[in-house]
């Protein structure tokens, strides 16, 4: 029996008047690894965005590990995220949502802020540098003064450093050199996989090609490609 | 024509004012003298269900205003002397907030120092009166001047300072101010307060009715001397440059807005007119007394404005009145009235936005929220027709057809089995099961654009093609793809499985 | 500048710093102007002195009258004055930040609420109270000490010895400490920190508390020289507004640095003949702004720079 860790029924999202998310059904296995590609605008951030309970409204059930934190609900974005990080699931927002005084490790720390992760932030820190060699030596550097690569790297880092099972990326490769976002990539595709889960939201496809157990298309707010569809032969 | 007036009493029809103009005769709009401005807003335009030439009020706030300062300037006369005392003093502070609101709201200065303004100038112009002799007609002017001369001053700073930090920095202003006056050597003796200066009023009219009544006449002229300000500065413009400001002042400096100079008119401006209330308090209470910079006033004026409303005269209005009603109308409940005053203000500021006169615009908003969040969730109850599409179709049954369709295409994707797709590769033609025919029937009645047709091939009987005709006139059908079909029977399945597929994709 | 000055000038520092500084910590994380300051520093003066009243009896009883009942006595005042002051901080989370921080304007909203919140409490101090002064009893002794051949009063080495230690706890617990990272990661990007874990709801409450304490010690310790009365939080709001301005709101080595200028500014401005205690105030305006004209952020306000470059 697969353990499913994240199932998503029925969601739909959006921002006020807008609609971007119609009706999703996504569900994430153990040890799974899932692109979710897609043009821009066209819901991937919104979706990853609404597991977190931070977007506008959203209406639909969201369950992480069976445990239902979905629901209907039109303002108060914000307010349920940090119950949803401490049950298992670590986003990396877009961009750069980074804390841009503090130094690198005060910024991985922050992303071991439960209780438990707190005491061996540490060990964390070395394990997360070890899949990052470059921040090593920048780990007192202030994160505004990096360039845009090792601060993708800290942001990334951030979310490795929580205790999740379920480790959504947004876009790791926007607005990258390609090959540093390939090493980003390959950085996080080294993790090992067991008990944990990946979805990593990105538009060029061929970066994630051959390297994620499924690739699920996402098209003006609905999912395609992972829908049972009847063969043309 | 009974019928026809209830044909209307929907909507907001009602409470609009309309006037039915004759249309054969030129309309004639009276202007405001020495200006292109017309009294009121009218507007012109056709009903649209009898077509008949209506003129309807646009902005109805001018009727309000004619109908409370006229109610007021009527019934105080009649009122007690107490009661006149309350209406001069709300006349006084509405002039002062209305300024005020004119700093805070158009121009953008967080200034907490009016008060130190009108006190400053107060303090100049009875001094000039009572140690230099100089005749109370000229207290305005001096009123003016200081007015003017101290919101150079403090405009000075504003410039280089953001919002919050000039709001505290003029709250210290106030202290210096007050802590000045009380410690002036030649005021010493009667604590710091000027006494015996001349007024308007005279003498011995002063605490009688005949000096109420007088003193009331002239704070209700400074209220509508400090409303046409108002007027004159928020809609013109220098006003109009302002709002264009506020929110971009890098845009607004890169079209050319010298918003600063702006900004600082305005404060002058007001400055000097709250010079001449200065004046005009010193004159009314015939003293002036340190008091007046006092924390607790200025926070009881701040909580005039918060509670109206930042930024708009009739917020301005509304809550002094409110507050003055509270602190001076109910002598007897003594110190729980600011604690009442307090109340308001946080219930105020808790739930609205901008004060009550922004309550009403705040619960349309919310309403419209509502709405739309309610219409994005229904539309995925079934229909296609998303919520900002819908309100732009004029044909709403198309809204209706779009939603009935949606819903057959989801109880036709639940027919579609493996089976169904054998039972037609079997038997293209002929008698069909109940759940095929459906499925065909629904096919069949699609619309003419892209709808799958079988295209003959020219050089061989027995060859099909598929193409998708264009729907126009003249335009000639597309090929769907190069596979050719070698029986007729297997072309109609093809065709089927493309029809099958659309369907499941939508 | 005599030795006396110095003292008295370090004195005055160490109140207006525990004022600014918690003004400063509330602005920096959650963005809020606290002008209910006053009335949090003129509640905690009348807890303690309500609190001296019941406890000076039992105290008596217990342990007499000599050098133990006036410590046990002084740890009384000073405990209840934190408490106070405490949970005058946690009333402030739930009226100006709990009902209003998602909404727009939040800075303009909060300050204006504790403005109200300042003068109702103003106000019921006058309608229980009433407007007469209490005296708080004195903790520290009326003693002289001599300390490097100065004689100096009891009361200002208590309260400079305490303010420095408050303040190095409180500047190391900001810097080491999980909550003090999370407080800096919410003033940074709350996004962020709301994908860290961190509830902004939540951790907003500790930083009132802390700061309605750090306002309770300052009433206690300024209520060595002058009485508790409903007003007497006017004033220390203001010096700690304008040093907490001058400091460049949000800065706290900006705020301990112009509270130590502006009490060094005081005690010189008010031990020079010609001038004396009439100019203290206009003297300190007057510095205030000329430093505010020449930095409009303040000494130390880099905070603003760092939000505002975040925001483009």
């Amino acid at each position: 029996m697969v353990h499913e860790i994240l199932k998503i029924e029925g969601l739909s999202a959006g921002y006020g008047p807008l609609r971007v998310l119609h009706e999703i059904d996504f569900s994430v296995n153990e040890g799974e690894r899932i692109g979710l590609v897609g043009l821009n605008g066209h819901g991937k951030s919104t979706l990853m965005r609404s597991v977190m309970s931070l977007v506008g409204w959203q209406n639909g059930s969201i369950k992480i590990k069976g445990q239902e934190i979905g629901g209907a609900r039109s303002t108060g974005a914000g307010r349920r995220t940090h119950a949803i990080v401490q049950m298992g699931v670590a986003l990396t927002p877009q961009g750069d949502a980074i804390f841009p005084g503090m130094t690198v490790a005060q910024h991985l720390d922050c992303g071991a802020y439960s209780k438990i992760a707190w005491r061996e932030r540490a060990k964390r820190r070395d394990a997360v540098m070890d899949i990052f060699p470059p921040l090593r030596k920048l780990e007192t550097a202030l994160v505004g003064t990096l360039s845009g690569g090792e601060r993708r790297m800290v942001s990334v880092g951030r979310a490795l450093m929580t205790e999740a099972s379920l480790y959504l990326i947004d876009e790791p490769s926007l607005g990258l050199a390609p090959k540093i976002s390939r090493s980003v990539l390959d950085a996080l595709f080294s993790l090992p996989r067991e008990g944990k889960a990946m979805v990593i939201a990105e538009q060029n496809v061929a970066l994630l090609a051959g390297k994620v157990d499924r690739m699920v298309g996402m098209h003006a707010g609905r999912l395609r490609g992972d829908v049972g569809h009847v063969a043309l032969s | 024509m009974s019928e026809m007036k209830k044909l209307y009493e929907i909507g907001n029809r009602p409470r609009e004012v309309f006037l039915s103009p004759d249309g054969h005769r030129p309309v004639h709009k009276s202007r405001v003298p020495f200006s292109r401005r017309h009294w009121l807003k009218w507007r012109s335009q056709y009903n649209p269900r009898s077509l008949k030439l209506e003129k309807r009020l646009a902005d109805k706030k001018p009727l309000w205003w004619l109908l409370s300062l006229g109610l007021l300037a009527v019934v105080t006369p009649f009122l007690s002397n107490s009661a006149i005392t309350v209406a001069s003093i709300f006349c006084m502070f509405a002039a002062i907030n209305v300024l005020w609101t004119l700093i805070i709201g158009t121009a953008g200065i967080f200034s907490l120092a009016t008060l130190a303004v009108v006190g400053v100038s107060g303090y100049a112009a009875a001094a000039f009166n009572v140690y230099l002799g100089v005749p109370w007609p000229f207290m305005f002017a001096i009123g003016c001047l200081t007015g003017l001369v101290a919101g150079g001053f403090l405009a000075l700073p504003s410039t280089r300072l953001d919002g919050l930090y000039f709001a505290l920095l003029t709250l210290g202003i106030v202290e210096i101010c007050r802590v000045f006056v009380q410690q002036l050597k030649s005021l010493g003796a009667t604590n710091g307060s000027i006494n015996q200066v001349d007024s308007f009023i005279p003498s011995d009219w002063f605490l009688q009715r005949e000096g109420l009544l007088l003193g009331f006449a002239g704070a209700f002229l400074l209220l509508l001397g400090a409303l046409l300000m108002f007027k004159l500065v928020n809609s013109e413009r220098l006003g109009m440059l302002l709002r264009t400001a506020r929110d971009e002042e890098a845009f607004a400096e890169a079209i050319g807005i010298d918003y600063r100079r702006a900004r600082l008119m305005v404060f002058m401006v007001s400055s000097a007119g709250l010079g001449i209330i200065g004046a005009f308090y010193a004159m009314y209470y015939r003293s002036i007394s340190p008091s007046i910079f006092s924390l607790d006033q200025l926070l009881l004026l701040f909580a005039m404005i918060v509670i109206g409303g930042i930024g708009r005269a009739d917020g301005a209005v509304i809550g002094t009145a409110i507050v003055v009603l509270i602190d001076k109308g109910l002598l007897d409940l003594g110190p729980i009235r600011i604690l009442l005053v307090a109340a308001i203000m946080l219930l105020v500021t808790l739930l609205t936005n901008n004060g009550l006169v922004g309550a009403r615009d705040q619960f349309r908003n919310f309403r419209n929220r509502k709405k739309s969040e309610a219409r994005a969730r229904r539309t995925e109850k079934g229909g296609e027709v998303m919520p900002e599409e819908a309100t732009d179709m004029l044909d709403k049954q198309e809204i209706f057809y779009r939603r009935f369709n949606k819903r057959l295409r989801d109880e036709l994707k639940q027919l579609i089995t493996p089976e169904l797709i054998e039972e037609h590769r079997a038997k293209p033609l002929g008698r069909h099961s109940d759940a095929l025919s459906r499925v065909l029937n629904y096919f069949r009645r699609s619309e003419m654009p892209d709808k799958y047709a079988i295209m003959r091939q020219p050089e061989n009987f027995n060859h099909y093609k598929i193409v998708a005709l264009s729907g126009e006139r003249g335009a000639p059908p597309r090929l769907v793809d190069d596979r050719l079909y070698e029986s007729l029977d297997e072309a109609y399945h093809a065709v089927f499985l493309l029809r099958v597929n659309d369907l499941l994709e939508s | 500048m005599t030795a006396v000055t110095l003292i008295h000038g370090l004195n005055l520092a160490a109140i207006y710093g525990l004022m600014a500084i918690g003004i400063s910590i509330l602005w920096s994380s959650v963005g809020m102007i606290n002008m209910a300051h006053g009335a949090t520093f003129a509640a905690s003066g009348y807890a303690a002195w309500q609190v001296s009243l019941i406890a000076q009896p039992l105290i008596n009883t217990w342990f007499g009258t000599g050098l133990d009942a006036s410590l046990v006595m002084g740890a009384t005042m000073v405990a209840s004055g934190l408490v106070a002051g405490a949970l005058f901080g946690g009333l402030i989370f739930m009226l100006a930040y709990l009902p209003i921080h998602e909404k727009a304007n939040f800075a303009v909203r909060s300050l204006i609420v504790t403005l109200a919140i300042n003068l109702a409490t103003v106000q019921l101090l006058l309608f229980f109270f009433g407007p007469r002064q209490r005296a708080l009893p004195k903790i520290f002794g009326f003693g002289r000490t001599e300390i490097l051949g100065i004689s100096v009063r009891n009361d200002q080495i208590g309260t400079i010895v305490a303010t420095a230690i408050l303040m190095l706890v409180v500047v190391i617990w900001l810097k080491r400490s999980r909550k003090g990272l999370e407080i800096t990661a919410m003033m940074q990007n709350p996004e962020g920190a709301v994908l860290s874990g961190i509830s902004v709801r939540w951790t907003a409450l500790p930083v009132t508390m802390l700061t309605g304490a750090l306002a309770g010690l300052a009433a206690i310790l300024l209520s060595q020289t002058v009485f508790v009365s409903p007003t007497a939080g006017a004033l220390p709001l203001i010096k700690g507004l304008t040093i907490a301005l001058l400091g460049g709101l949000g800065s706290l080595p900006g705020a301990i640095m112009g509270a130590i200028l502006i009490g060094f500014l005081e005690a010189i401005v008010g031990s020079i003949s010609f001038l004396g205690q009439r100019y203290v105030l206009f003297s300190q305006f007057l510095f205030i702004i000329t430093v505010l004209i020449i930095r409009p952020r303040g000494l130390g306000g880099l905070l603003d720079e760092t939000r505002e470059s975040r925001n483009v």
